[in-house]
This record gives C-alpha cells, structure tokens and sequence, in this order.
C-alpha cells in the first residue's frame, strides 16, 4: 500500500529473511536454528503439528518476543531488539492466536488501537469513527459496541481487519479462520488476494488443508521446532501429500457411521426456549447421538448451546432421563450438576486458567469427584488429570506445565479434557476443534465418537463444514433463532452444509 | 520433547550450557529474593549492634511478626481472588474495641466478649463481600470507604479515649510465656498453617486461584464465583478480628485509632511475599517471609539508632528495593 513498496526490478525477491532461528524457554526448546525465506508478495503458508512453534516463529518476527540466537532480515535490513510497535511502523503486522481484544473499549477502538488517526498528540475521534465504520462495512458489528459484548468471531474480525487496514507490507495471520463461517473466510481471502496484488506478502497459519492449497503460494512445514520441509509449489500438491507432510506419516481421516434414532426415545427433550435471540419450541436429543448446530453467526446455534448449559439467562426447560422437567439450569454449576458439560469457543475467556497448571485446570469442574468433605484427595486428583493428560495427547513435559505456555491448540485439548472429565450425559461443543492440527482432530472426533457409543448425547457447534459431516448423525441449520433445516443420514454433505439455510431441504 | 528422527541434528554448542546454569542460578536467586534479602539484612543489623541477636530482641521481633502476620495474611486472601479489602486493618481495631466494651460495658465474660468482637470482624469482612458481588461495588472504593466509617466509629466508640480496661484473661495471651518464650506467635502459626490447608488442600482453596486467575472462566467451569469471593472476604474478616484481639492483648489498651498504622504494612507485606495484585498467585509462605522482611526492617531501624526522622524514608527504600528486585524477576524471568 506504501508507495515505495511497488517493485523496484533489482529489488531483493526476498522480503523476508530468518536465519539459524533458536528460542529456548529454559530446557524447552520451542523452536530450533530455522532458516527460513519469503518471497515478496507472495502468501507464505506455515504449517506444522500443535506445538510445533509456528505461533513462537512468527512472535520472533512480530517483534512479540525476543530470539534466543539467530537473526531476521526485513528488506536485506536486520532487525534486533525491537518491539511489536516498532515492527509495525516498519510494516510487519501480526495477527495474533488469541484474540487480543481491550474488552472496555469499542469496536472502532479497539480496530484502530495504536495506528489512532492523530494530529500533535491528540486522537481525531471523527476520523476514528468513520475510519472504523468503513472497515467494519458488511461485517454487521457495531462500531460503537463494546468490544467485551462481542462474540469470539467478531472479536477475532477486529484483530484481522486491524492488521489488514494498517497499511503494513508484511502480515502475518495466526489461524485467523478458526471458527470463521464459510462466507467470512471466502470474503477474508478475496481481501488477502486483492491486498497480495498490491505487493502485500503475507505469512499465513492454518491447520486447514483446503485452505492452505487454496490460498498459499509457498509452504514451510514445522515439526517439533524444526524446519522439516516445504515448498515452493503448493499448487502441486494434494490434501493428503500435505498431511503427510505435516505429521511425517500417513492420516487416516475419521469418519462416524451415522446413525438413525427414529424409534428410540429421546433422552433429552427441550422445550420452548426463548430469550432475546431465540425461540425454539421443541429439541430433543437420543442416547448416544451426535447433532451438529451450524448457521450463521447470532442465528441461534451458540445462542441454544450457551442457554442449555446456563450461561444466558433463558425461559425454558428441560428433562434429561431419568430426572423431572426444570428450568433451564440457572448457571454452569447447576448444569454441571444436572450432568450438562460445555465447552466454549473462546478458550483464552472463558475456558482456561490459564495461570494454573494443566492436571488443575482438567480436574477443575470435577472437584467434588476428587474430594471428600472439602478436602483434595490428591492421588485421585492426579489419577484423574493424569488420565486426561494422556487421552488428549497434550503436549507438555507433565500435567504440573502451566497452561499460559502451552501452545494453542494444547490449550484447546486441556479444555476439552476439563469438560470430558466431569462424564457429562449432554455434552455441548462450540469449536470443539478450533487451532487443533489434522492429526489431533481426527483423535478428538474419535474420543466424542466412542463417547457416544457409551450412550452420551452429544451437541457440535462448529462452522468447519468438513468437521460436521465427519462427526455427526444429525445437524441442525440456524437461522433467525430458530431450527430451520435438519439434515440426518445421507443428506449430510459439505456441499448441502454450505448452502446453510436459504437452500430449503 | 521428543526428538523426530528426521530433523537435522542441531549444531552442537559448547558454550551454551555455561550462561544457561549462571541464568538459571540468577533466576533462582531473584525467586527467592525476599528470604535472601531477609537473611541479608538479619546479618546485616546483627554486626552493627549486637543487641539484634539477643534472645530479648528475637522475642520482640517474633511478637511485632505475630500481629502484622495476622493483617498481612487476612489481606493477602482477597488479593488472591483479584480484589481488595482496605478496611481490614480499620476493621482489627473496631473490632477488638467492641469486644473491649462487650466486657466492660455489658459485662459479658471476656472471652464471651472477645468472641463477639471476633464476630463482628468476621461480619463486616461478610459484608464486604456482599457489597462487592452482589451490588457489583468496586472493592478499592468500597473497602476504602468502609475503613472511613470504621476509622471513624472506632474514634465515636471511644471518644478519643485509650481503653484500657482489659480483664487479665484478655491480656493473658499477649503476655504469656514459656520460659521466656512468648506464645502470642503460636497462634499465628496456627493460622498460617490454616490457610495454607485451605488453599492447597481444598476445594475452596483451589477455587480461589481459579476465580483470582481468571472469573469469567471459573464460572464457566462450574465455579459459583461469587461465593467463593464472598467466602474470602468473610475468612480475611476473621482473621483480622483474632489480629484484633491478639494486638489489644499485647499492648494491653485499645488506642483510639488502634490498627489504623498498619495499613500499608498489610498490604506490603503479601505483595513482597509475591501475592500477586491481579490475582490468581501467592502463597502462605510468601506472606510468612514478606512479614518477617518488613518486621525485621521496622525493628532493625529501631535498634541501629538510625535517627528517627530517618526511619521511615529508610524503610521505605528497603521495601522498594525488595519490589523493584521482585518485578525484575517477573519481567525477565518469568
Ligand atoms: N512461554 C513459554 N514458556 C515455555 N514454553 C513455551 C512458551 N511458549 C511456547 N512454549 C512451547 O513452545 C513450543 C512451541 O509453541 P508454539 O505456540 O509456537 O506452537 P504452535 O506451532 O503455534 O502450535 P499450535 O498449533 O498449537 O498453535 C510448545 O512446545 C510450547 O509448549
Ligand atoms: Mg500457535
């Protein structure tokens, strides 16, 4: 966007250059003497496992955090001993995992944090507004709301188009499509392309293979912090070469033989929930069956989920088997109580502690099952943590690693891990899957398949279309917060999914 | 970490190891900065004037730990779930006139009396935490202005007067001693072990870290987090109020604005012992060796003679230092 970006002919083809990149966090080694080079305006894709150290790399670029030894090139200049702020005004912007998000300020705030429109020291707060109303056009998020009401896709939608309106000549995204619906991701990648053709290169980070192939240029793969291959070429490969490329081995991609209940009782029923945002007369559930939520975002999905477990204030009741017809539960405690476990979307708000260690934080909604009288009964908690340690394949030296150092998508399965420890007989998923990489997926969807097997019902909220179809007997399409469309057995396609409601069954 | 065969073996440095166990040692060093600095100033005051080790004195320092100690420990449970409560050392001193009054002017027994003002304590810590929960108040404004009032009824309560009409059993455990030995400290062991239990070995312990690291979280996870802080509030009361109880027995008297001078040791003393202000980190021992920093601190001052107008400023470097060291090692090393 800068003019003096537009190319000049014996300009370096590299914009970007990491040689012999170490960062040690004491005995971890999170990423290990990687050298690495990006072509000018190109979309670089990086890939690699949970935990691989894609996040700690392109932190060391960001100016986020500070290598151990090895150095970076920016425009054949090295760079040392900076910070996020100067790499910005240099044109490196990153986008970063979570979202960083100043929940008391606004939408228009918080898209314009540090690149304020200002003249001598003072914010041109009109400016501002009508900057950020520009930007957030055909997002429908409000530039005056505040950012701590926003849901985690809106949320994740300022930290993008803060990044892609800052004019940098280098952006970086972290896993910017989690949990974005198919429309968003197809309007973010029209941006990137047009942005690209500017001369714009970009760094992007995804578990998502289709995405990688669709967008990517270029390619460098990440195991265990280490450079482990790439290529210059991503159109000549194919999913499963990428994959393989990813884990060092073949995947061998889940799918459930779905399952039709039509005469067996159901074991949840639902009825007549209403708030603000919803209105559903009737949901029933069966033992043992998988349904999945989709629609777009604020049509209901996330709304029936948070509601069933408490976290909405909502008219409505509910009957699991076995117990009366109640209100819906009032808070999680008592839903936990009634057996209803849920996980969030957004793991960094309101899934994890994460100053606390891993086995706490997975033994932490199951504190009276690891207790007598009050009192911690530490082996059984150990056993319990130590268990879900193992099944989620969390990667850490033991379950005593705090959470906060972990990578993403190993704070996603601690999470997970909490909720699957309270043996829950609903249990609620939103993004169950978000930031875990191909291998690990496969495993989750094979746990919550086996789980369904020992009879618990289980809800999937998710936009990943692929996802759905692999996991699920049932779905349920959103719209106007109501159940428009339900899709069971072999009507379950990604093309169906991605029609979404208008497309009437 | 497990090594994938594939990767490219990595250059082997010789010299690494070396600055990694000097970095590692460094780090050590600055994790247990207030102990070092503890045994540092022990030694320190004991080579100016020899009185510092004299049994007497090691005496006094045990007793002057025994009151912070219990304040210091009371404040550091609702730093712990990321709040305040400025009121408790306001509160150590209305308290402990109530249970005065309850005996002189009621006539109840004293230990019947001590109980109440005990109560009364653990009431008002009840009621903070209903403020700042329930009415949503925000605990630095609401606490603050809860030590105006109790400041001030604690003054109306006495009429500026000094009580000092005690009965012997009240007094007793302040003066008690075993062989020269007082045993005022016992119970602040007591309550240190207490919590410690609390916070390490219990469910509402582990709560507590829970809704200090993150409330939003703890709720979702099944956490009814307003109980839990109001709990808090409620044992952080108590505590002040056997503080409260354990300061008018050793002193004897109830001054009319009894507790009010040990406000910003209070709040210090956790902090240096590495509680954090944002919540969620802390421990027992941390405020056990930030007490002892600061109560080594006052009582050093005092016997090496500094001149007393000095004294404060003095201290006050001290406890700068220590901080300054600690949020060092927070930022490079954490
Ligand atoms: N502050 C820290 N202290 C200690 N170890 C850390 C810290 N931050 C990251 N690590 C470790 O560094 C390694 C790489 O983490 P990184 O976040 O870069 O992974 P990632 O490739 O982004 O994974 P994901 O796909 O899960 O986001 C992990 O093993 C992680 O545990
Ligand atoms: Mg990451």
């Amino acid at each position: 966007m800068t003019a003096s970006s537009a190319a000049q002919p014996d300009q370096d083809p590299f914009i970007l250059k990491v040689e012999n990149l170490t960062k040690r966090y004491g005995a971890t080694v999170a990423l290990s003497d990687v050298s690495l080079s990006i072509r000018r305006g190109t979309i670089h894709g990086l890939l690699g496992e949970n935990g691989a150290g894609k996040s700690t790399l392109v932190g060391l670029i960001s100016g986020q955090r500070v290598p151990t030894e090895g150095a970076i090139f920016l425009d054949g200049a090295p760079i040392a001993n900076v910070d996020v702020k100067a790499m910005e005004k240099a044109g490196v912007f990153l986008v970063t995992q979570e979202p960083m998000i100043i929940d008391h300020a606004t939408a228009a705030e918080n898209l314009m944090l540090g690149i304020w429109p200002s003249k001598n020291g003072f914010v041109n707060w009109r400016k501002l507004r009508d900057d950020a109303a520009r930007m957030l056009e055909g997002t429908h998020i409000d530039p005056q709301a505040l950012a701590g009401r926003l849901d985690a896709v809106a949320r994740r939608k300022l930290n993008i188009l803060r990044a892609m309106f800052g004019g940098g000549k280098v952006i970086i995204l972290d896993e910017p499509t989690a949990a974005l619906t198919v429309e968003d991701r197809a309007q973010l990648f029209a941006f990137m392309r047009q942005l690209k053709a500017q001369g714009v290169t970009f760094i992007f980070i995804s578990h998502y293979n289709d995405e990688i192939l669709e967008i990517c240029d270029a390619c460098s793969v990440l195991r265990d912090g280490v450079l482990a291959g790439g290529t210059e070429d991503v159109g000549s490969l194919t999913s499963e070469q990428l994959s393989e490329l990813v884990l060092g081995r073949g995947l061998a991609l889940f799918q459930r033989e779905r399952r039709t209940f039509a005469d067996e009782a159901p074991v949840v029923r639902v009825r007549n929930v209403e708030n603000g945002h919803l209105a559903i007369p009737e949901f029933d559930l069966h033992a043992g069956e998988i349904v999945g939520f989709t629609g777009l975002p604020g049509a209901g999905a996330k709304e029936l989920a948070r509601a069933l477990f408490g976290l909405v204030p909502s008219q409505g009741s509910i009957a699991l088997e076995g117990q009366a017809t109640r209100p819906l539960p009032a808070d999680p405690r008592a839903a936990f109580d009634m057996g209803i476990a849920f996980l969030s979307d957004d793991r960094r708000r309101d899934g994890n502690i994460a100053s606390m260690s891993i086995g706490e934080n997975i033994s932490l909604s199951s504190l009276a099952a690891v207790a007598t009288s009050g009192f911690l009964k530490p082996e059984a908690e150990k056993a319990l943590s130590q268990r879900y340690f193992q099944a989620m394949g969390i990667k850490a030296p033991s379950p005593a690693t705090v959470v906060d150092k972990l990578s993403g998508g190993n704070q996603q399965k601690v999470c997970l891990g909490r909720v699957l420890a309270t043996n829950p007989r609903l249990l609620i998923l939103d993004e169950p899957t978000r930031g875990i990489d191909v291998g690990v997926k496969q495993d989750v969807l094979r746990i919550i398949d086996g789980l369904s097997k020992s009879g618990v019902s289980v809800i999937i909220v998710s936009t990943d279309t692929d996802e759905i179809v692999r996991a699920v007997d049932r779905v349920c399409i959103f719209e106007n917060g109501a159940i428009r469309v339900q899709l069971s057995g072999e009507a379950i396609t990604s093309e169906r999914l991605r029609q979404g409601a208008e497309a009437n069954a | 970490m497990s090594q994938v065969t594939t990767a490219a073996a990595t250059k082997p440095s010789t010299a690494q190891p070396k600055r990694e166990g000097g970095r590692y040692v460094l780090g050590w060093v600055l994790h247990n900065v207030v102990w070092i600095w503890l045994i540092a100033l022990v030694i320190f005051f004991g080579l100016f004037n020899q009185f510092f080790f004299t049994t007497f004195n090691l005496q006094n320092i045990m007793v002057q730990a025994t009151v912070l100690g219990m304040i210091g420990l009371a404040v550091a449970l609702p730093l712990l779930v990321a709040e305040i409560d400025l009121s408790l050392p306001a509160n150590l001193g209305f308290s402990s006139a109530i249970g005065a009054l309850a005996y002189s002017d009621l006539g109840l027994p004293w230990f019947i009396a001590m109980l109440v003002g005990v109560a009364v304590a653990t009431a008002i810590g009840f009621f903070n935490g209903l403020c700042i929960t329930k009415l949503r108040m925000v605990s630095l404004i609401q606490t603050l202005s809860m030590m105006i009032i109790l400041q001030g009824a604690l003054l109306a309560l006495t009429q500026g007067r000094t009580l000092t009409n005690l009965p012997d059993g009240y007094v007793w455990i302040g003066q008690a001693a075993i062989g020269g030995w007082p045993i005022m400290p016992v119970i602040f062991v007591v309550a240190l072990i207490l919590v410690a239990v609390i916070l390490r070995r219990t469910v509402l312990g582990r709560s507590i870290y829970a809704v200090g690291g993150n409330p939003v979280a703890s709720n979702s996870a099944g956490i009814r987090v307003d109980r839990i802080k109001i709990i808090t509030y409620t044992i952080a009361g108590f505590l002040a109020g056997v503080g409260g109880f354990l300061l008018g027995s050793w002193q004897m008297a109830i001054t009319s604005n009894q507790g009010s001078s040990y406000l910003l040791y209070a709040i210090a003393a956790p902090i240096i012992g590495g509680v954090s202000v944002f919540g969620g980190r802390g421990n027992v021992v941390g405020v056990l060796g930030g007490v002892m920093l600061l109560t080594v601190i006052q009582v050093g001052l005092a016997i090496v003679s500094v001149p007393s107008f000095y004294v404060g400023m003095i201290g006050g470097v001290m406890i700068f230092i220590a901080v300054a060291i600690d949020a060092i090692r927070v930022r490079y090393f954490a």
